[in-house]
């Protein structure tokens, strides 16, 4: 139970050192009834046979209020007659009764001298000892042979401690930053100020920061814990809503100075611990540096720790600090102290630098990289990320009063980011189908900019969905992002709660629901992007949050939108009095296209196929080849005719090029639209420039029936043939569309592929109404919309279909 | 005294929570639970390979009334969970011999 009481902010305006002196007096208190009792009782019964020592914080004289006081009983042998006995309960009934709770041990002086992997604490606890009353004697040889047993067993003491720290962080999940913590036992609690005083008793430890700030969270996290105890009458170290409510006018605020001073301890902490990590010259730290030997010309690592090549420069280079967290995202290590340091004195150059021009190429590139979330961690760690986003600031350490979430705002962000990067590791199967999304998606960096800006404007007052749009757009603005990557990236802020709600709240199986959701939605690829966004958003309000109930539940509403999506793509289509506002011939071009045509292309890139279908040649095609990244997009515009399809594919299979995307569209008046995304993996089209011209004509030449395909690929060398990983898997859908047979076909990616299946289903006679390309490593993933003369496949055909696209993947 | 148990679909259970308040059932117990009925599970191909759909998400809802109020909030219950379709769930009804709270040992009806 709370008691109202002063707050802490009114003590830490006093001297927030007197709490040393309380502890100290309370300890001195403790240790004058313990040597009373022990004189009374021990003494005659044990005449020069037994020492009393203070051990762990009683040892340290810092006594909390309800704290055990830990007495250790020196022996010369084990006290077994009942006399001994009866003196030993009589000392610790003493104690009891004067209201001291006692926690007594009884040693030999051999037990000093060992390591007790079980009971490691009893270990600990004697780096404390303070010799209190009793045998001199047995004093002395415990002085004399402790030193001795550090020395020798100190590393292992150390390698002990470490695998504790481990245990307790892990306990925590490795932060500090958690809504409710644990001023003793949490990450940057006084535990770990205690640990950082040992390991600085095993091994002198040279850098553990700024000492006064140290030391200032010390002082913070011994008064809190005093007030604790005395507020609640009893050993309770966790600092939970109610208490900070006790604590403090402005809980907020002032739990923002907890995390600061949690965050100095926590880094002496780390620093302690990798000096004692370092100082092992074992088996595993050889491993740790034969793992992480690599050497750039600016950056090498040493036990997995990232350090400048070059001497510090008077001259803070913030260039090389950006390349420094590009380095770390690319190879997945963290900054080593010396290297954090010459960040942190950087920052205000890096925030000149990224202010003076636009610096998007640079976080597009950084968000793309497979441990991002370790780069982030760095720069928000040395206060660079703020250079980039000053809206970080906005959520540092901000706590949300919420019923579900367990970690501050600016955690809770950088767990997301890493829960899709775990996602990408992970081989659990319940989770395949979303590493799956992942690895099909490009969108990964728009993704993960999202993600760290989603929260932004928490803490706002307002819909924090809003004002996260807005800080976002401002940012995006100002770092130079297009105008197509700043649309999916705000769409993903503000609509980041809306599968959460989809799935939770409304009916799925309803056609209503899910129809007003892919209209809101808008494309597949923003389904995806919105789908991981919720599954790394949920998997990050505490460890457990995304249960398997709620994985099935994001699934089913990712299903029944996507579905949406495909179904609607032959019967939603593009209607004129849609068009009001464009020129009769546009509209005459789009007429007939698939609704989703307008929301997967821009406008750019609507004129540019409508200039396309306006230079289209009775016979023949419009046809575009042009670069974009590592793949080349190529559009060919044409009026419909049997075999178009095949004759394109073919065509490409020819040159060796590998298809990875393609949209096959037609209007109401005949005209075909087919966009491909393919790569050349043996570089033709890169050595020798004239053949994009070559493959151009051979294109056109195959529409308009001048070549035969199938001639074409006969001169082609069979490729080197590769075991098949997939299982080819041809499902006709008769009910998911109005208008025309659905056909999925997931296969091994195969040169020639969609030339052997697009034959196939034109040699039946049928029309490709739609189709839908892509592919996710080497699977390819296909949805054909097929219809025969007009209508839906009947059985029989659908059976023969599917018979022959089996066997055109299996080839 | 009986206890109530139902299975309904998980996007109506804030529906349900709010019918029941509006009759002053304020203590309710609702877990996620997976499971099906006669309708059975199914499979479903996604991308090639295939999953059992087997245990559909579903959400438990369970309270204990006193027998007066049986009738009234199973027909609030029923009311609200409905859509007509296929799985919409169940209502269990069972007997109920004590009920303790544990806090000061009331017991029977006023530990509700």
């Amino acid at each position: 139970m709370i008691e109202p009481s002063r707050t802490l902010s009114d003590a830490a305006a006093e001297n927030q050192s007197a709490i040393l002196q309380a502890l100290e007096d309370r300890a001195a208190g403790a240790a004058a009834q313990a040597v009373r009792a022990f004189e009374n009782v021990l003494a005659p019964a044990f005449p020069d046979r037994l020492a009393l020592y203070a051990v762990g914080g009683f040892g340290r004289r810092e006594l909390f209020p309800h704290s055990d006081v830990d007495l250790m009983l020196l022996a010369d042998r084990i006290p077994d007659s009942p006399d001994e006995k009866a003196a030993l309960s009589e000392f610790q009934r003493q104690l009891w009764d004067g209201r001291l709770r006692i926690s007594l041990s009884v040693r030999l002086p051999a037990d000093c001298k060992m390591i007790h992997e079980g009971n490691l604490e009893f270990n600990i606890s004697l780096l404390d000892a303070r010799f209190l009353a009793g045998a001199a004697g047995l004093d002395k040889t415990f002085r004399a042979q402790t030193p001795r047993f550090l020395q020798i067993s100190g590393p292992d003491l150390a390698r002990h401690l470490l695998r504790l720290v481990r245990q307790r962080y892990a306990k925590f999940h490795d932060t500090i930053y958690h809504l409710e913590p644990d001023v003793k036992e949490s990450p940057g609690g006084i535990r770990d100020i205690h640990l950082v005083h040992w390991l600085s008793q095993l091994r002198p430890i040279e850098d553990l920061g700024d000492a006064a700030l140290l030391e200032a969270a010390r002082l913070f996290m011994f008064n809190l814990r005093n007030r604790l105890h005395e507020m609640s009458g009893r050993d309770n170290n966790l600092l939970n809503f109610d208490a900070q409510e006790a604590l403090s006018d402005n809980p907020e605020a002032w739990m923002r100075e907890y995390f600061r001073h949690a965050r100095v301890i926590s880094r002496a902490a780390t620093r302690a611990v990798e000096a004692a990590e370092g100082s092992g010259g074992g088996l595993l730290a050889s491993f740790r540096d034969w793992r992480s030997r690599l050497a750039t010309s600016e950056f090498n690592v040493t036990r997995e720790r990232i350090l400048f090549r070059s001497a510090q420069s008077a001259v803070p280079d913030p260039a090389l600090k950006l390349k420094l967290f590009e380095f770390a995202g690319r190879h997945g290590f963290k900054l080593s102290r010396s290297a954090e340091l010459r960040v942190e004195r950087a920052v205000p150059a890096i925030a000149e630098l990224v202010a003076s021009k636009p610096h998007w190429p640079y976080v597009r590139e950084l968000f793309g990289l497979p441990n991002l979330s370790l780069a982030l961690r760095a720069m928000h760690e040395t206060g660079a990320l703020k250079a980039f986003f000053p809206e970080w600031e906005r959520i540092e350490c901000l706590v949300t009063r919420d019923f579900y979430h367990r970690y501050t705002v600016d955690e809770h962000t950088l767990v997301t980011i890493e829960t899709l990067e775990e996602l990408a590791r992970n081989k659990d199967p319940q989770r395949e189908r979303f590493r799956a999304l992942l690895e099909e998606t490009d969108g990964l960096p728009l993704l993960r900019v999202a993600l760290l800006l989603h929260d932004a404007g928490k803490g706002s007052g307002e819909d924090h969905s809003i004002a996260s749009v807005r800080l976002a757009s401002s940012r995006l603005k100002a770092l130079g992002a297009s105008e197509q990557e700043r649309a999916t990236v705000l769409f993903l802020i503000q609509r980041h709660l809306e599968l959460s709600s989809l799935m939770t709240s409304r009916d799925l199986s309803d056609p209503a629901v899910t129809r007003a959701a892919a209209d809101r939605i808008g494309t597949i690829e923003h389904l995806k992007l919105l789908t991981l966004l919720t599954y790394a958003d949920i998997s990050a309000v505490f460890p457990g949050a995304l249960t398997p109930w709620r994985m099935e539940q994001l699934w089913r509403a990712y299903r029944a939108v996507a579905d949406e999506f495909t179904r609607e793509l032959d019967s939603d289509r593009i209607r004129t009095e849609q068009l009001n506002e464009r020129t009769p011939a546009m509209a005459n071009f789009l007429d007939g296209l698939p609704t989703r045509y307008l929301r997967i292309h821009t406008e750019d890139e609507i004129q540019a196929h409508f200039h396309l279908a306006e230079a289209v040649p009775i016979i023949g095609a419009s046809i575009q080849i042009s670069r974009g990244g590592a793949a080349f997009h190529l559009c060919v515009v044409t009026q419909d005719r049997p075999y178009l399809l095949a004759a394109i594919a073919g065509a490409l299979a020819s040159f060796g090029l590998n298809i990875v995307k393609a949209d096959v569209f037609g209007n109401r008046h005949g005209l075909i639209l087919d966009t491909f995304v393919f790569t050349d993996p043996l570089h033709n089209l890169d050595l020798n420039p004239s053949e994009l011209d070559r493959l151009k004509g051979v294109i056109e030449r195959a529409i308009s029936g001048k070549i035969d395909v199938q001639k074409l690929l006969q001169g082609r060398p069979a490729g080197r043939k590769r075991p098949s990983r997939v299982e080819p898997t041809v499902l006709v859908d008769n009910a998911a569309s109005e208008t025309a047979t659905l056909v999925h076909v997931t296969a091994e990616d195969a040169p020639g592929l969609l030339y052997r299946m697009a034959s196939a289903i034109s040699s039946l006679e049928l029309n490709i109404e739609v189709v839908l390309l892509d592919t996710e490593a080497h699977r390819a993933l296909d949805v054909f919309h097929i219809t025969r003369t007009g209508h839906k496949l009947d059985d029989a055909t659908a059976g023969t279909l599917r018979d022959m696209l089996l066997e055109a993947c299996s080839v | 005294m009986k206890k109530v148990e139902a299975i309904i679909q998980p996007f109506k259970m804030e529906e349900v929570k709010e019918a029941l308040k509006s009759l002053g059932v304020d203590g309710m117990t609702i877990s996620e639970v997976r499971g099906h009925g006669r309708q059975k599970g199914h499979k479903e191909v996604y991308r090639g390979q295939e999953y059992t759909v087997d245990l559909l998400p579903k959400v438990k809802i369970e309270m204990v009334i006193s027998d007066a109020r049986l009738d009234e909030v199973t027909r609030a219950l029923a009311g609200a969970a409905r859509t007509g379709k296929i799985g919409d769930g169940k209502i269990f009804v069972y007997d109920v011999a004590e009920a303790i709270r544990i806090r000061n040992d009331d017991r029977g009806e006023t530990a509700l």
